[in-house]
């Protein structure tokens, strides 16, 4: 590359915005492999503008869903905008029964997911900060002595960037990242926040085996995460399980007491399993707890449907039971 | 009036039409999904309530808008949570659309020359 008079190169750079990267080695945690590639990554030489589909089919199919760029292409891309959106290609790997990890903005998650044998989706801005060309690719490795990135990128097979540079263009990408898990997967090196939103996706996206088993890992793994145990109950409650359900969300409300979220939904339980008394005072207590907060609405709406219920005629099914005050 | 009988029966057609959407709703019905209550208990969000029935019309209408088949849209809206059909409610036309990094005309083709040359970007020979 032909290096400009250097007044042209800095007005370029100060356009660019470009953060200055360091080299590759410099940040390397010290038990980090000096050099990996994972190449037994599938590629895909994309189509025009169809980066998304072809990167999402190569994270996809080399964690074994049976996908294509081709069978993936009506489930992300969007032709007005030339292009694929993020949450969209994790929309689409949840469809695929996979857990979208999104990754710390930081290198060292990039590092410690290839160390796992994950091949991890990139976004990229090739351009300029305020001129972007957004382009999605796969990071399949790295190799610190010759300072290079490894990608599986557009119709390159095996493209290698400097890594100042790799790093340069994902940071103007916004820093985004993801890795496509099998449902109860949980990497060493996971963030629960991050872990459990994610489980939460799958929820949301009416994966249900899938959101499960991904509950399930995280309460193995931290056994005191409250939306983890919020979501084993919904998981319940939507297997038509009222006392596993309910156990589930007392966990919630022992480990976070102010959870309007796990009162409300307590009370819902209680309600479908004609405990009329108790499921009124427990809204009750979840519309004093959701108080300006954004699941008031729909905690009241919870209370009025659960005042308006008729008086059962048979016996609560979850008797002789303690209901937190 | 013919004006307020009109109205009426708009108002009538709307009300309905929520009533339905809200019957269509993906999401579990009677309990609190884990992604609105982690959503709820983040703080700092400028956003006080998602509405997500509206949410989820406004990115149905916009995908089809850019194109998007019809018959692929309900399937690409259920994958997604309350808060990410918000996020796109808001910024589908702006948000990142990864693409081709070959597809650049114009003037913006030039400015990128000039950056690629100068060795601040680097598109046209590595991708």
């Amino acid at each position: 590359m032909t290096r400009g008079a250097p007044a042209v190169a800095a007005l370029a750079a100060a356009l660019a915005g470009c953060a200055a990267s360091p080299p590759l080695a410099n940040g390397l945690a010290g038990h980090a492999p000096r050099s990996i590639e994972l190449s037994a990554t599938p590629f895909y030489p994309q189509e025009d503008y169809h980066c998304g589909p072809a990167a999402l089919a190569t994270i996809l199919r080399a964690n074994g869903a049976n996908v294509t760029p081709e069978t993936l292409a009506p489930e992300v891309f969007i032709p007005g905008r030339r292009g694929s959106l993020q949450v969209e290609l994790l929309g689409a790997a949840r469809r695929h029964g996979r857990l979208p990890y999104v990754l710390a903005t930081t290198a060292d998650e990039l590092v410690a997911e290839l160390a796992d044998g994950r091949p991890v989706l990139v976004l990229q801005n090739l351009g300029a900060a305020r001129l972007p060309v957004w382009h999605y690719a796969v990071l399949i490795g790295y190799d610190a002595e010759r300072n290079v990135a490894l990608l599986r990128s557009g119709r390159e097979q095996r493209l290698e960037m400097r890594w100042q540079h790799f790093a340069a263009t994902w940071h103007r990408g916004g820093r985004f990242a993801f890795t496509a898990l099998r449902p109860g997967e949980i990497p060493a090196h996971a963030d629960v926040t991050r872990y459990v939103e994610a489980a939460a996706g799958l929820e949301a996206a009416g994966q249900r085996r899938a959101a499960a088993a991904a509950y399930d890992a995280a309460i193995a793994r931290w056994p005191d995460e409250a939306h983890a145990w919020l979501g084993r109950g919904n998981m319940a409650y939507a297997d038509g399980d009222l006392v596993a359900a309910a156990d589930a969300y007392l966990r919630v409300i022992l480990l976070s007491p102010t959870d309007a979220a796990a009162r409300g939904n307590l009370a819902q339980v209680l309600a479908d399993a004609r405990c009329l008394a108790e499921s009124r005072r427990q809204i009750e207590r979840a519309v004093a707890l959701a108080a300006g907060s954004p699941l008031a609405a729909t905690i009241e709406d919870m209370r009025q449907k659960i005042g308006a219920l008729p008086e059962p005629e048979a016996a609560c099914a979850l008797g002789n039971r303690y209901w937190p005050d | 009036m013919r004006i307020e009988r009109f109205r009426r029966a708009c108002v009538a057609l709307v009300s309905l039409s929520l009533v339905s959407l809200g019957l269509q709703a993906p999401a579990m019905a009677g309990v609190i999904g884990t992604s609105e209550a982690i959503a709820a208990t983040r703080g700092g969000e400028t956003r006080d309530t998602i509405d997500a029935a509206l949410a989820r019309d406004d990115v149905r209408a916009k995908l089809a808008e850019l194109g998007v088949d019809a018959a692929a849209i309900e399937g690409r809206l259920a994958a997604l949570s309350e808060t990410e059909l918000q996020m796109l409610a808001d910024q589908i036309e702006q948000a990142p659309a990864g693409g081709d990094a070959l597809a650049v005309i114009g003037i913006v083709f030039l400015v990128l020359m000039i950056l690629e040359f100068t060795g601040v970007i680097d598109i046209f020979k590595k991708t």
